[in-house]
């Protein structure tokens, strides 16, 4: 496998520059402009319906932009612009996504789950592909359940499979669309614990999240969105603890009062 | 009684090959039609004009008008368009026809009730729209497919007694001239009826218990 | 020439209209007390009435038709096709119309019939005001699907002899040879009533649905 476009840590990644989304008549996202550098972890806090997780769908285009730009990796792709087989699968090989709720294949053993798109997008035999994912299993604490089927694991477990599935194609980028909210805090203590190892192995990883401690303790920046825009940026720490914006204050002492 | 058993026994091989005549022409039906079905309810969804309007008036035709007249259709009107085909050739077609009709439904709905979640995660890993289709859409859908496709099999099996009007010798048009020859008309029908039912009965029951298996199992 | 095989092909649409009519009320009244026997506390009601349901679904309504035509009506009674094929098909139509009103009694919520009881209402009222009306609105939309089903089912009746659309459109095709345009016109007759049929059933439906939300 090559990889001619090695992005070195600290170098820019991604860039969104004025994306918008609307549907119908509905805005999302109204110019959301974000800058992330390889290695670097990004948690994206703010209410619900602010367009956090629209957000991270366009940057690999389950939802295309109505306006703006996403740059990948030195790949731009304007709004509007018909992507081609091979450049969208290119875009959703170098961008692994975790999903609330898991969405793994119920009708594929654990170990299927994570060797299938080996197989199919990137074209590994199906002994390498297993290999692979025995490896990532592995990592996530999980090779034991490789012959089982998903429904037979625990939510935590779930997820943990679905981050393995995401890191198959050796993805430059994660995203994380809270990938907690559907667990019990314990079982989300063992997710948590997955990705902060990818963190400090180095992983590029955007994470929308209600963990605050998550967001503080491990992302090295946090932005806030409100009605579809970012209102808040800058290193966790500040951001968490003296918010500047009124609208960040009122999330983050409601947040705090629970 | 033993009049009656004698008369059924002297006359059951001649309905069992009329019988076998049945499932035969249902089974083409079914092979042909529910691929048809899953090809119709794909082009249904086709962002493609062409093949969206096609696959709906062949539904539309196949579920609007009775299989009677799609089977009178194929093989009394096609010969005066200059296509001549036998009534087994013909009762297959039209049945396949009003299979493929019925079974997009089915087949719809099961595409249907895969969660938008599985197609989105088939997406982020980067399958191509087929292979999403092969390896994740199809198998769920079908899993919510199979109990009422078996239901509208043993339906088919009934409707194929309507080859009895296109000169199939099937099960009905067996017993229909046994029962002129023979004027006992009552006891052949019953016989054939009898037929019917001890497939049709056995086979409702295990479908219906295969779905309330499938239902509680759905995840 | 073709408004020929037009005319003489729409002269069945009425009776093809009243066999539908006739066996879908008789059908749906039948249904009732078979639906009732369904859900009987008498295990032998319950049992006898499933296998008369069973066996009606079972058995394909071309041979119900020639059993009650030329069965029956050789041996023991006079009947007319029409007769005949109304009996045939209000009988299967009893059937399955009693599968759906099961179908929508298991769909009314519990506390409907518990909320009726604790109102003290006698049986009777209670299905008459509580029960039925609920049992109506839930049933109508896959009533309704099965008598577009029966409309065409009705053209089996064309093989005992009953003057319907599909009994004329075969003996037009006889006499006029144009056999692929005569089909494609009485399938065409039966889609339009079909269509129109879903069109008025959407209309009760709305109207039942207003008068709730009202």
């Amino acid at each position: 496998m090559s990889d001619s476009t090695a992005i070195r840590r600290g170098e820019p990644l991604l860039r969104l520059a004025a994306v918008h989304k609307r549907f119908g008549t509905h805005e999302v996202l109204s110019g959301i402009d974000l800058r992330v550098s390889a290695g670097e972890v990004v948690a994206i806090i703010g209410p619900s319906g602010s367009g956090k997780s629209t957000l991270l769908r366009c940057i690999n285009q389950l939802e295309p932009p109505t306006e703006g730009r996403v740059l990948l990796g030195g790949v731009a792709v304007e709004a509007g612009q018909e992507l081609s087989r091979a450049e969208l699968t290119q875009l959703r090989r170098s961008v692994g996504m975790v999903f609330q709720s898991f969405n793994l294949f119920p009708h594929l053993t654990v170990l299927r789950n994570v060797s299938l798109a080996q197989e199919r997008v990137i074209g590994r035999s199906r002994k390498e592909a297993d290999a692979v994912s025995m490896q990532l299993l592995s990592r996530v604490g999980l090779a034991d359940k490789a012959q089982q089927y998903p429904g037979r694991c625990s939510g935590g477990q779930q997820q943990r499979i679905a981050i393995a599935r995401a890191l198959a194609l050796d993805p430059k980028l994660m995203l994380f669309d809270e990938p907690t909210s559907a667990l019990d805090p314990e079982l989300g203590l063992e997710v948590l614990a997955v990705m902060r190892e990818l963190a400090e192995n180095g992983m590029t990883m955007i994470v929308v999240t209600h963990e605050m401690h998550f967001a503080e303790s491990v992302s090295d920046r946090v932005i806030v969105m409100a009605d579809g825009r970012i209102i808040e940026e800058g290193p966790s720490a500040e951001v968490m603890r003296n918010p500047k914006t009124e609208r960040a204050k009122r999330f983050l002492q409601a947040v705090n009062d629970r | 009684m033993t009049e009656l058993f004698g008369f059924w026994w002297e006359w059951l091989p001649t309905l069992l090959s009329g019988l076998q005549l049945s499932l035969a022409v249902t089974a083409v039906a079914l092979l042909f039609g529910i691929p048809l079905g899953l090809i119709l309810a794909l082009g249904v969804q086709s962002k493609r004009a062409v093949w969206h309007v096609l696959s709906l008036f062949i539904i539309e035709t196949g579920r609007g008008a009775p299989a009677l007249i799609l089977l009178q259709f194929t093989y009394f009107g096609l010969p005066s368009a200059g296509i001549a085909l036998s009534s087994f050739v013909s009762a297959s077609l039209a049945l396949a026809w009003c299979t493929g009709a019925y079974t997009s439904e089915i087949i719809r709905a099961g595409l249907d009730a895969v969660p938008h979640g599985q197609k989105e995660a088939a997406a982020a890993i980067g399958l191509t729209d087929w292979d999403a289709l092969y390896f994740v859409i199809l198998p769920l859908a079908l899993r919510v497919s199979v109990p009422p496709l078996f239901g509208f099999a043993i339906l088919m099996l009934q409707a194929s007694s309507l080859c009895f009007a296109i000169a199939l010798p099937e099960l009905v048009s067996q017993a229909y001239v046994i029962g002129s020859n023979t004027f006992q008309y009552m006891q052949i029908l019953l016989l054939a009826g009898l037929l019917y039912a001890v497939i049709c009965i056995p086979a409702t029951i295990a479908v219906a218990a295969l779905e309330a298996r499938l239902g509680r199992h759905t995840d | 020439m073709m408004l020929e095989i037009l005319q003489s092909i729409a002269s069945g649409i009425p009776l093809s209209i009243a066999l539908t009519i006739v066996a879908f009320v008789s059908g749906a009244v039948l249904g009732m007390p078979l639906c009732g026997m369904r859900a009987s506390n008498a295990q032998p009601v319950r049992v006898l009435s499933g296998a008369l349901v069973l066996t009606l679904r079972s058995i394909p309504p071309i041979v119900w038709l020639f059993f009650i035509f030329f069965g029956l009506g050789a041996d023991f009674i006079q009947i007319s096709p029409f007769e005949a094929a109304a009996l045939g098909l209000g009988l299967i139509t009893a059937a399955n119309m009693a599968e759906i009103y099961r179908g929508a009694l298991t769909a009314i919520h519990p506390g409907q019939w518990e909320a009726a009881a604790a109102l003290n209402l006698p049986p009777l009222y209670r299905f008459v005001d509580v029960i039925g009306p609920q049992l109506f609105r839930i049933a109508l939309p896959s009533g309704a699907t099965y008598a577009i089903g029966l409309l065409k089912d009705t053209a089996i009746a064309s093989t005992i002899g009953v003057p319907e659309i599909a009994f004329e459109a075969y003996h037009t095709s006889q006499r006029t040879f144009h056999s692929l345009d005569v089909y494609a016109v009485a399938g065409l007759f039966y889609i339009l009533i079909s269509l129109s049929l879903a069109a008025l059933t959407r209309w009760a439906d709305v109207k039942l649905r207003a008068r709730v939300a009202r």
